[in-house]
């Protein structure tokens, strides 16, 4: 890894005011605070410098400046980030991408959009909806959440189940690498020569190069829509009803499942008037006829499982307040206790009633409040541990919950992180989704496309700095381990 | 040269006409083999059933083969999370046959299988081979959740893993997909389930009219039908679409297709018997077969280019990618289909006919190259795969 010093940063800066314009460069202690963090806010590192360019070409000036002074550098669009994946260094820069907002074209003929990575995710599908068409990829945060992290994520959703992640709706990008050179990725037509790099950028937070624009795939709007919630006594009987519905042929567009203490915090945000156990959202979209027949089976699976009450959303307007039920979950679990972490572990959607008993039982042991929102049809679960930072040794409690959550996840053999990405806060727990062999490959590939390693340092891969000795990951050179050399 | 017999024992060691053929068991050996070679220098070339050999350019040297072929039978397989995991030798259509046979579970696995029954599931992620039902299910980009691999060197690694969604490192999947077996062996692969429609109906629309296709395919891209297959297959000037929903599902697309053109339906055996005679396109006749794909606005410029060249295209009508087989190996006519798809941004690839290799040799961006080279230097440093 780089050795970089505070005036590494400094010199960095200094030069950058020549290329972006001193208004966009900061380096005042209490401005630089804003960038102390993203969405993950119990880690906090204040930068050495920020820097706001305002083209590609200064995003690459500004990399090959850091590549100069060899400053580590993290790129960041709107900080909505919940894995602390745009944590900056200490002594490193932040290149915030807010300026680059614009949306460039729109492709009617083709069905897609090329964008800056500051526009939010939202604004694309705002802007595709006069000619009939949407971007799929829908964060909860789409409001601010941008592009560039959308990409850097690998962003999925609650309509990814259907329609899959960022990965299946970006055609090209331009990304600036760690030395500061330019590349095109991916192609405007289909089957392109070559190694899929595009796929390996996408999802890489931020450890292999920067975005500074993107084509993105646009979609149709289905032709008709229809979403109910369904009341269930509890969550086993809802994730019964999850089973039965796939089991049945029917892939929904979203499936969705609140328990009630993530109801009663929506209910603090919305006018919902839901009062169980575990809500299930179903969403069917696509044909009209289609659609109704497989809702008509949908509904009934849900009363054989056990619903008490389905509610049928009536029109776009009730469709929206159970959206905006389910995707204000997060910030309006904020109303319950005075801070809470977001989980983002994955298990085999089958597993789901045994998965949720063990993060009860964790909560129980700890004596803390466990809240479930999730995306049940893809097993992608968001406990939300709650927790009162103002009592000591609560928030160190509700961080050891919160990983023996995942963890959970893998031993039933899921996943980490399903959608917030791995960043800082999870890098010490890849090992146990990992092996060390596996890890020495990620790490092969991210010294491909940054053998200095100044892109984003610290985050997805665990380093005996952050996480202790971790057994077999080493990093020998491949030369190496082909028995052309040896270490001294 | 090295003792080939003496790296996974002579049993493992065959001979295919004067090619040693090396079949190692498991990932283990493909490792042992693998580290053996990087330290000898011996240049392997991985095969899975062989069918779709040439889609690469001959190597230019090949010590031995390093066959998959022992690599082969189902993992595991969850009805319930609709996942599949399997050894990357075993042959696609096993797999296939094994989902669709388990009547209780009505699943199938949508990788198309390019190049036969022999073709193998690594084959299909080596080579990105994909077919008719692409157009809705993608690529095996699209279908693949994780993969265990071994890299030119040895190390025995995995990416991914067997749940539907996950970002947990790099998605390194990705990267082998389309490789063609030159950064590491694949040796098992995730994948995901879909499940079997109530009912599948086929249309099609006969035009020998270039533009008339472009658009009824524009018409039905904004119309709300979700196919399942849209082919186009030139200069026979036939437009297959493939509607599977439920029945009354079905009924309604169908019906608004019938009022957008003139068209026939088929025979579900009939329907059927088209979309194999799609998927074994690109292996018809012995002239030169190139891949291409083109903005969707180019489709009618790519059938005049067909048809001005004397060669046949069957692909897919809104990506738009597909195969172009010229009825031979002429380099003029090669070149004309290769710079005319050039000329539009298209892509192209040879799938058969060394003239078509090096006329359609691509030429990355600078940029691009260099990291291209880093990642073959970190995952095949002696450059084992070839």
């Amino acid at each position: 890894m780089a050795v970089a010093d505070t005036t590494s940063a400094l010199a960095v800066a200094a030069q950058a005011r020549d290329i972006v314009g001193p208004d966009w460069v900061v380096t005042d202690g209490a401005q630089l605070r804003v960038y102390e963090c993203d969405g993950l806010t119990n880690h906090r590192t204040v930068p050495g410098a920020v820097i706001l360019p305002g083209t590609t070409e200064q995003v690459a000036a500004i990399v090959r400046l850091c590549h100069e002074h060899r400053v580590p550098f993290v790129a960041r669009g709107a900080g909505s980030g919940l894995s602390g994946g745009a944590l900056p260094t200490e002594d490193g820069i932040v290149i915030g991408l807010s300026r680059l907002r614009e949306v460039l074209d729109i492709d009617v003929a083709n069905q897609r959009v090329r964008v800056q990575p500051g526009v939010t995710n939202l604004r694309v599908s705002e802007v595709a909806a006069p000619f009939g068409l949407y971007y799929a990829p829908d964060p909860s945060s789409q409001q601010v959440c941008t592009i560039g992290g959308n990409l850097a994520e690998n962003s999925g959703g609650a309509h990814c189940l259907k329609y899959g992640f960022t990965v299946n709706h970006v055609l090209t990008a331009t990304v600036v690498l760690s030395d500061g050179s330019i590349v095109e990725l991916g192609s405007e037509a289909p089957d392109a020569p070559g190694l899929d790099l595009l796929g390996v950028v996408i999802g890489s937070e931020g450890t292999v190069g920067i975005v500074t624009e993107a084509l993105l795939n646009l979609l149709p709007k289905p032709e008709h829509v229809e979403t109910l919630v369904a009341m269930f006594p509890s969550t086993e009987t809802a994730g019964d009803a999850v089973s039965a519905i796939i089991a049945e042929g029917v892939v929904p567009a979203a499936v969705e499942m609140m328990d009630r203490l993530a109801i009663d915090a929506a209910k603090t945000q919305t006018p919902i008037t839901w009062d169980t156990e575990a809500a299930l959202i179903v969403e069917l979209d696509g044909p009209a006829r289609e659609v109704r027949q497989q809702f008509e089976a949908v509904t009934a699976i849900c009363k054989r499982c056990g619903a008490d009450d389905v509610q049928v959303a009536a029109n776009p307007d009730e469709r929206l307040t159970i959206w905006r039920a389910r995707k204000s979950a997060f910030a309006a679990v904020g109303q319950l206790a005075p801070a809470y972490l977001v989980q983002d572990g994955v298990i085999p959607r089958t597993r789901l009633p045994e998965v949720l008993n063990g993060i009860r039982a964790l909560a129980d042991e700890a004596g803390l409040r466990v809240a479930n929102v999730f995306h049940a049809g893809d097993g992608n679960l968001h406990p939300l541990v709650l927790y009162d930072n103002a009592v000591e040794g609560e928030q160190a409690k509700a961080e050891a919950i919160a990983m023996r959550i995942v963890e959970l996840c893998v031993d039933f053999g899921g996943s980490i992180t399903g959608e917030h990405g791995v960043g800082i806060e999870k890098v010490c727990s890849m090992p146990k989704m990992f092996t060390g062999d596996d890890l020495t490959a990620f790490d092969r590939v991210r010294s491909a496309f940054d053998p200095v390693g100044l892109c984003n340092p610290g985050k997805l891969l665990p380093t005996p700095r952050l996480c202790g000795e971790v057994p077999g990951f080493y990093h020998a050179h491949p030369v190496e381990t082909a028995g052309l050399g040896e270490r001294m | 040269m090295a003792d080939l017999a003496g790296i996974l024992g002579a049993d493992r060691l065959t001979d295919e006409h004067g090619t040693p053929v090396l079949t190692p068991r498991d990932a283990a050996e493909v490792s042992t083999l693998l580290e053996a070679a990087t330290k000898t220098g011996l240049a392997l070339v991985v095969r899975g059933g062989g069918t779709k050999t040439s889609w690469r350019p001959p190597p230019v040297r090949c010590d031995a083969i390093l066959s998959t072929a022992a690599l082969a039978g189902i993992v595991d397989r969850q009805a319930g999370d609709m996942t599949l995991v399997a050894q990357a030798g075993t042959p696609l259509a096993a797999l296939q046959a094994d989902v669709t046979g388990d009547a209780t579970h009505r699943q199938r696995l949508m990788l198309d299988g390019v190049g036969g029954d022999a073709a193998t599931l690594g084959g299909i992620l080596a080579t990105r081979a994909a077919g008719p039902r692409r157009h809705r299910y993608g690529t095996p980009r699209d279908i693949v959740i994780g993969a265990r691999y071994v890299t030119g060197d040895g190390l025995v690694a995995k990416t991914g893993g067997t749940v539907v969604k996950n970002v947990a490192g790099y998605d390194l999947a990705k990267l082998l997909i389309g490789s063609q077996g030159s950064l590491a062996v694949i040796t098992e692969v995730s994948l995901k389930l879909h499940p079997v429609p109530d009912v599948a109906r086929t249309v099609v629309l006969q035009t020998t009219d270039a533009n008339a296709v472009a658009a009824f395919v524009a018409a039905v891209r904004t119309a709300p039908i979700t196919a399942t297959v849209f082919d186009v297959r030139w200069p026979e000037g036939i437009v297959a679409i493939r509607i599977e929903s439920t029945p009354d599902g079905a009924a309604a697309q169908i019906d608004l297709l019938h009022d957008l053109a003139a068209l026939e339906e088929l025979a579900p055996e009939a329907g059927d018997a088209l979309l194999e005679e799609h998927l074994g396109f690109p292996f018809n006749g012995s002239g030169a077969v190139l891949g291409v794909g083109v903005r969707p606005e180019h489709l009618a410029t790519l059938l005049t280019v067909v048809a001005a060249t004397g060669g046949q295209f069957v692909g897919r009508a809104t990506l738009v990618a597909g195969d172009i087989v010229l009825p031979d190996l002429d380099p003029e006519r090669i070149a004309r289909v290769v710079e005319a798809v050039r000329d539009l941004g298209g892509n192209v690839q040879a799938r058969r006919g060394d003239e078509a290799h090096l006329l359609a040799a691509p030429t990355p961006a600078p940029g691009v190259a260099t990291v291209e080279a880093a990642i073959k230097l970190q995952l095949d440093p002696a450059g084992v795969l070839v």
